[in-house]
């Protein structure tokens, strides 16, 4: 294992440590418990999120089709009578079988027309469920049994999710699946000819994250004991992961955390302004990074490592830039602009 | 239901709303054809545009029409900047990856929607004028004034733009440099110039469509989001550098729409441009265009 990546590593499991130990030092505080599990479901689904968007480069904005799948899977089978816990597998499994569903045809879209086509599944996914008010509840959503665990509980089950995503997409940069995912975002065609299955890490990558974003969607529906439409499949939600895995650094695994992080105590903090501000602040400080630091945080944080031990050694910079290589910097791209399907024979 | 009298009526006003279609949509072609970028703030625009004319007629009781007339120069100029402070910086550069355009002007589209829900906030808009309740009785058939008034601007819009696109030197420098853009500097058109112009122009035609949306419906901030999905459908409907595509895309994506609420709630009619999104993204990346060409080799 790469020292850095054991660096990493070491560090993620301190961090989740001392996260653990937060609801043992200050019990009862239900807004830090409250914030905690929110930001610790959104880490995780960020984290998943960009097992495709980042590594693989295929950005999605339909991933709230996911996160609701999940949350009705839950809903429903909880109000079947199945204990809360034992659905969040199912719902993650309900969210990867429509993934695959999904990702197989539109997989074969190259960029932006990929993107184009997730807006379009995820939007009418919203609607769909919406419509079918037998199953869904309709306009008015669904209540749920109130007998629930405590707080303290769904903060650890959350930081669970949040340490079960990080774990598979460190996991998954450390294999050899990680490097295809990032050979094909680099050149499709290349990485094709020399035997990466490219069309089926790219579903295999889409099938792991939904899976681990549906599971996050059943979370919430029991955390929330309600669920509705247009919150659990909502556009903003899918803009949201974008924005977390984007701002945070895409192709980087601990970049969505910091993303997810900043990104609630961002809305957390904006949110008496009035409603959707912070999404103004995160549009901007998207247009910022587009334009200036395509690495995003991540990308940020790796080069002022690198100047800093730069400066501290005198000599040209050797500090390990363990996220810097694909810190989702712009890298040419040698495939012609036609739309629509890539062939991979 | 399915009477003859029914199903034309249908059609009709399916048609009616086929033109302010392929003028909301034919910015979206424009920029397209010329840098192969997506502008998905095209919405944010239109709803700009939208919003502009309603103020337009609060403060100096201006027609809609007027309004969205008045759009055209400031919004020309909005595109133009946007051109030239933003895309400019991720489109040339030749390392630049194809989605970087697209989540930028997606940045660009959540700025300008939460600029304008911090603005006029997220209540329904409306312009009422003194036709909208109007309609004309043609050969036994009631239409809207607006829809007939709204078709018939759109019409002479699209006149316009297929003059301009066909017969001026602009127009042509345009369509060169979407045919190709290395023989087009070849032969000394300054791409440059013209993909500003180009985004200028798109930006234009959305706040024109914006301002004539507003005789057809109401709005909020958040209106966009449908227009946008559905202006890019008509758009891969059409054929992606095919401007006169945009006008078949338009009507067969009105067609659509219209027809299948005979059979589905109105509710889920957005879902038909969705679904035909991803089907014609997916099996005809080409277009009508594409189609047509097959069946005539």
């Amino acid at each position: 294992m790469r020292p850095s990546l054991r660096l990493e590593l070491a560090a993620a499991l301190a961090v989740g440590i001392l996260l653990a130990a937060v609801p043992l030092l200050i019990p009862g505080n239900i807004t830090l418990l409250n914030l905690g599990i929110l930001t610790f479901l959104y880490v995780a689904q960020g984290v998943a999120w960009n097992i495709l968007g980042g590594f693989a480069g295929y950005v999605s904005f339909g991933y709230a089709a996911f996160f609701g799948l999940g949350a009705y899977t839950t809903a429903l089978l909880w109000l079947a009578g199945w204990s809360p816990v034992l659905t969040y597998p199912v719902a993650g499994l309900v969210a990867a079988a429509f993934s695959l569903l999904v990702g197989a045809p539109t997989l074969r879209l190259i960029g932006p027309y990929f993107s184009i086509a997730t807006i379009g599944v995820g939007e009418a996914m919203r609607i769909l469920m919406l419509n079918l008010d037998k199953i869904t509840g309709g306009a008015s959503g669904l209540n749920l049994p109130t007998i629930v665990p405590s707080k303290t509980w769904f903060y650890f089950v959350a930081l669970i999710c949040a340490a079960i995503a990080y774990a598979v997409a460190a996991w998954i940069r450390g294999a050899r699946f990680g490097l295809g995912l990032t050979a094909l975002r680099l050149d499709l065609e290349a990485a094709e000819s020399l035997g990466v299955r490219t069309t089926l890490f790219k579903n295999l990558a889409h099938i792991v994250s939904a899976a681990l974003v549906g599971a996050c969607g059943g979370v919430y529906a029991t955390y929330l004991q309600y669920v509705h439409p247009d919150t659990v499949f909502s556009f903003t939600h899918s803009i949201s992961l974008v924005l977390i895995a984007l701002i945070g650094g895409l192709g980087t695994v601990w970049g969505p955390v910091l993303g997810a992080a900043v990104f609630f105590v961002v809305q957390d903090y904006l949110q008496t302004s009035y409603p959707s501000f912070h999404l103004l602040v995160y549009g901007l400080l998207l247009l910022l990074i587009i334009l200036f630091e395509p690495g995003g945080m991540a990308g940020l944080a790796g080069r002022l490592v690198a100047r800093v031990s730069h400066a501290s050694t005198g000599s040209p910079a050797a500090a390990p830039a363990p996220h810097a290589e694909h810190g989702g910097a712009p890298m040419p791209r040698t495939e012609t602009e036609r739309p629509g399907t890539k062939r991979t024979t | 239901m399915f009477t003859t009298q029914n199903l034309v009526s249908v059609a009709i006003a399916a048609l009616l709303t086929a033109g302010l279609y392929a003028v909301m949509s034919y910015g979206l072609a424009i920029i397209y054809g010329v840098m192969k970028v997506i502008n998905v703030s095209n919405a944010g625009f239109l709803m700009l545009g939208a919003f502009m004319t309603l103020m337009y007629s609060q403060w100096w009781h201006l027609d809609p029409v007027a309004g969205a007339v008045l759009n055209l120069l400031p919004f020309f100029g909005a595109g133009w900047l946007v051109y030239k402070l933003l895309v400019r910086r991720v489109v040339n550069s030749r390392s630049a990856r194809p989605i970087a355009s697209l989540l930028l002007l997606f940045a660009l589209w959540l700025v300008i929607q939460n600029v304008a829900l911090a603005i006029w906030g997220s209540e329904d808009q409306s312009i009422i004028t003194a036709y909208t309740y109007k309609s004309l009785i043609v050969g036994g058939f009631r239409l809207p004034l607006t829809r007939l008034i709204v078709f018939a601007v759109a019409l002479l819009a699209l006149s316009l733009l297929h003059f301009v696109l066909g017969h001026t030197y602009i127009g042509k420098a345009l369509r060169a440099t979407v045919q190709d853009p290395q023989a087009a500097l070849l032969v000394g058109i300054d791409t440059e110039r013209i993909s500003a112009l180009a985004f200028g122009l798109g930006t234009a035609l959305a706040g024109f469509a914006g301002g004539l949306l507003t005789l057809l419906f109401s709005f909020t901030p958040d209106f966009g989001g449908p227009f946008q999905l559905k202006s890019f459908t008509i758009i891969v409907l059409g054929g992606l550098e095919n401007f006169a595509g945009v006008t078949v895309g338009a009507a067969i994506l009105a067609l659509a729409e219209s027809f299948a609420v005979l059979f589905m709630r109105a509710s889920l009619q957005n879902v038909i441009a969705y679904g035909l999104l991803v089907v014609a993204l997916i099996v005809m990346p080409g277009g009508v265009a594409q189609l047509w060409s097959r069946i005539r080799s």
